[in-house]
């Protein structure tokens, strides 16, 4: 955290990541284009880019354009993902301080908990179909799961010295909830995000690998399909590069709730 | 009796006592603490001290006896209790000024009022340069400080403080002793101070209380009529400093 006990190199910290990443690259076109690695195993990081070009605007061979499969299953993550922390963090939080809410709340939770998000995937067919629904409800199924542990570790790890302040105060208990242990909690809470948006990414390629006709998952299914290396590729990296991109949005919005917490830990 | 001249009483402890199962830990206490007046509590490690402050705050429940503030039964809800803990209890995500605020905020102060106090609470302990900063942006004894200011700033009826200053050195504990005098001066509160150091306890008390080991009962209670600012070494500071070390020369 603490910029002053890095090395300091500002020269070749620069540059050295550029080595690897352009190099990752090199190796990968060299061992295409050796023949080593067979054309029909892997494409050439070339063709990955051509066919990300072709396909901005060519709805063929799969039936749609590249922003459409990306939006489609940007789409399902975020509602599902959204359901999952508008239920999920409440609920944690709640359990984490009152008594009844986890009474209530524990047991099945603690049923569902177990089960892979994955292994909803036949059911969810079942219910929804494979339209929207039933990813949405894969992703939410998944994705509380970290939620509401993680809300309700957060507020069980809150000091008990700040509580028992709040207390001679004359904070009620709902005060002492919404102004001790949620705040003091938030750190865990996003931490759940992190592994909740994991998860739901996941999980959603994996969904849409068994049953969609649109999506990132989709298009590397129509690419195994159609013996287009390429396309499969394509895919890959832009479900990597899509939650490469919400996780950092999410990091952004966590450093600038908990301005307090974040700054490398208590002075002593 | 050469007891201090008479005073509104403020708290009245009558005959506490508070037993955890079989193990009796505090043992019928009986005293008074005047309206604004400043009572230090001295007794030996693990004598129940914490058990006794958290009896007087209300957080845990006595087995038996009465605390009566103003004539009637303790209670956060009801009366102004503040509470300085020995470990830091600033909340890391309000910057100085919120904590220091805090309490005000949970007595319901109006927000105009609660301005002005912070204002002057603030200057008063020359915090006002830090007022945006985190806690873990300043150091544990301004981190301590705010936590007093914070106590203060509710014009507590009683303000109980828990060994506050036991985690600093001494040059910065005779500094902050002063500044505890200050705003106890200004602000007139009631303070119970429990320590374990008796030079800390007359330095800034007008009444000490010497506890026995457990189960806790009131030893021995001794008055420092002391003009201000104390000395250490002055005579009649030691003369007391020997009293009080002589009544817990079994520590």
């Amino acid at each position: 955290m603490n910029p002053d006990t890095r090395l300091k190199d500002p020269l070749s910290l620069r540059v050295t990541p550029w080595i690897s990443f352009i190099g990752f690259f090199v190796v990968w076109q060299l061992l295409i284009d050796t023949g080593i690695v067979p054309r029909i195993l892997l494409a050439s990081p070339a063709e990955v880019g051509q066919l990300f070009i072709d396909k901005l605007t060519n709805p063929d061979p799969d039936g749609a354009v590249l922003l459409t499969h990306t939006m489609v299953s940007l789409l399902e993550a975020v509602l599902g993902y959204v359901l999952s922390l508008v239920i999920g963090i409440p609920l944690g939080l709640l359990m984490g301080w009152f008594v009844v809410a986890e009474g209530l709340a524990r047991p099945p939770f603690e049923m569902i908990r177990p089960i892979p998000p994955v292994a909803w995937i036949p059911l969810a067919i079942f219910w929804f179909g494979i339209g929207l629904t039933g990813k949405v409800f894969i992703i939410w199924a998944c994705g509380v799961v970290p939620c509401v542990i993680n809300a309700y570790t957060g507020v069980r790890m809150t000091s008990p010295t700040l509580i028992q302040m709040a207390r001679t105060y004359g904070a009620s208990d709902w005060q002492i909830f919404t102004k001790i242990c949620v705040p003091s909690a938030l750190p865990m809470v996003f931490g759940g995000l992190q592994i909740a948006l994991a998860l739901a990414w996941t999980t959603l390629v994996a969904a849409e690998l068994i049953a969609a006709n649109e999506g990132l998952g989709y298009l590397i299914t129509m690419g195994r399909r159609l013996l287009r290396p390429d396309m499969i590729v394509l895919g890959m990296i832009m479900v990597g590069l899509t939650g490469w991109i919400i996780g950092n949005i999410i990091d952004r919005i966590e450093r600038r709730l908990t301005a307090g917490l974040e700054r490398g830990g208590a002075a002593t | 009796m050469t007891g201090p001249p008479a005073r509104e009483v403020k708290v009245e402890v009558v005959g506490l006592t508070k037993k955890f199962g079989d193990l009796l830990v505090l043992n019928d206490v009986n005293f008074s603490v005047a309206k604004g007046e400043f009572l230090a509590i001295v007794g030996p490690t693990g004598c129940g001290k914490t058990t006794f402050l958290n009896l007087l705050s209300k957080l845990i429940p006595a087995s038996e006896g009465q605390i009566l503030i103003d004539g009637s039964e303790a209670d956060p809800k009801t009366h102004n209790l503040a509470f300085v803990f020995q470990e830091p209890s600033s909340l890391p995500w309000l910057t100085v000024s919120q904590n220091v605020e805090f309490g005000m905020l949970i007595k319901g102060v109006p927000p105009g009022e609660r301005e002005r106090r912070l204002r002057s609470i603030l200057d008063i302990v020359g915090l006002a340069d830090c007022a945006n900063l985190f806690p873990n942006q300043i150091s544990a004894s301004m981190e301590q400080r705010v936590a007093v200011s914070r106590a203060f700033a509710t014009n507590p009826d009683l303000l109980l403080m828990d060994e506050p200053y036991g985690q600093l050195d001494v040059k910065l504990r005779f500094y902050l002793e002063d500044e505890l005098l200050k705003l106890w001066r200004e602000l007139g509160a009631t303070v119970i101070f429990v320590t374990h150091n008796i030079e800390e306890a007359i330095y800034v008390a007008e009444r000490i209380l010497v506890l026995t080991n457990k189960p806790t009962s009131v030893k021995a209670e001794i008055h420092v009529d002391l003009p201000r600012p104390r000395s250490f070494i002055d005579e009649a500071f030691i003369d007391i400093r020997r009293q009080v070390t002589d009544l817990i020369r079994w520590w």
